[in-house]
């Protein structure tokens, strides 16, 4: 920046640039470095994420949603947190090393802090994704007909409905992934 | 179980038990094993989820909520669309935490703007759910409720609560609930009764 100021005082001073020139030059450079050191500084304020803790999900009958879950998706539901009103339902790694967990619960069963089902959010998850590795396309279709879904989708990328009609996707790492959109 | 049966019948040999004692035992033993088979089968009959892949977040304007999730949680934006972006949990080639396999993505949110009923895959228009995903929570690294709480003050976020002692909750520009927490709060040890879980993280 110093150089930068050296050069256009030397432009001034030899007069390639006028006064009103100069004065612009340098409120240009100025609101530049300012919106540089604000982004900087707004991307080292955030959090650096891990991963999804877990996805609340509130349904009319969390006991319905609770087994579909875990007969479909091989979730395992996590016996002393099953209140009679919402259950966990765990996933991927073990907990606190990077597993997930699917809270399914009815509507009277909120947690503590959250504002629970807000019925103007103007915005809305319409689906979740689920990784299923060693991906085999006969195999997969012939489990989600064993338990009578109706599969839309295409190969390695496949949808189908919870008991409450969610949308739930199932793919496979080579057909969804961010990098390969 | 060959074991189990050999001492029955030694006990029924030596006279230990009657040849009705026996049967009933043996008949107990072998539907009792063959029931554990069935329900085994069926637990595991179904898919092993390994990970969230994405999430879908639809609203009405998705590069003012993607660029809210970059700036909260430092993600990149890629292969953005006229109408999606996603924002992947790390860079390209790095493995999502806790995972080993090499066929478990990094997790990533989508955020798009799109009609509610849009296709489902390539099939109808998506079903109206019963069913709501009310809030989402996010895993953080080092995550502190108070140094959390100054952090999104310092980003301009509003209506920081606390979640419990160990996350906090923030409404996205759309009014949607997030929470961000830290490792330790798990299915077994939530956010509300991690402060007397008996298992320690």
């Amino acid at each position: 920046m110093e150089r930068f100021i050296a050069d256009l005082v030397q432009g001034l001073d030899s007069g390639k640039i006028d006064r009103r020139e100069f004065c612009q030059a340098v409120a240009l450079a100025a609101a530049v470095y300012s919106a540089g050191n604000a982004a900087q500084a707004q991307t080292q304020r955030g959090f650096k994420i891990i991963g999804i803790n877990h996805m609340s999900y509130t349904c009319p009958d969390y006991t319905k949603a609770r087994d579909w879950y875990a007969s479909v998706l091989n979730m395992k539901s996590e016996a002393i947190r099953d209140d009679g009103k919402r259950a966990n339902l765990m996933f991927g790694p073990e907990p606190g090393k990077g597993g997930s967990f699917l809270v399914t619960r009815n509507p009277s069963s909120t947690a503590s802090g959250s504002a629970g089902v807000k019925p103007g959010a103007e915005a809305v998850i319409d689906h979740i994704c689920y990784t299923i590795p060693n991906w085999d396309e006969a195999r997969v279709r012939a489990t989600l007909k064993a338990k009578g879904l109706d599969i839309t989708g295409r190969d390695g990328s496949l949808h189908v409905y919870d008991p409450f009609d969610y949308d739930v996707q199932i793919a496979s790492a080579a057909e969804e992934n961010a990098f390969r959109r | 179980m060959e074991g189990f049966v050999a001492k029955q019948v030694h006990d029924y040999q030596n006279g230990r038990i009657s040849r009705r004692r026996l049967v009933e035992i043996l008949t107990l033993a072998v539907t009792t094993t063959c029931a554990g088979k069935s329900a085994g089968a069926a637990e595991q009959s179904g898919l092993d989820a390994a990970l969230v892949n994405h999430v879908s977040y639809t609203c009405p304007d998705f590069r003012k909520a993607a660029d809210w999730y970059s700036m909260v949680f430092n993600l990149d934006q890629v292969g953005a669309t006229a109408r999606d972006v996603a924002l992947p949990f790390g860079k390209k080639g790095e493995k999502p935490y806790g995972v080993s396999a090499d066929d478990v993505p990094l997790t990533h949110i989508i955020c798009r703007t799109r009609p509610l009923g849009a296709s489902a895959g390539n099939g109808p228009p998506r079903r109206k759910a019963n069913a709501v995903i009310d809030h989402i929570a996010f895993t953080v690294a080092d995550f502190d409720r108070e140094r959390a709480k100054a952090q999104l003050a310092a980003m301009g976020v509003k209506n920081v609560r606390d979640g419990g002692p160990f996350s906090v909750y923030v409404d996205d520009p759309f009014g949607y609930e997030v929470q961000i927490a830290g490792l330790g709060v798990t299915a077994i040890c939530g956010a509300e009764a991690r402060a007397n879980c008996s298992e320690k993280r």
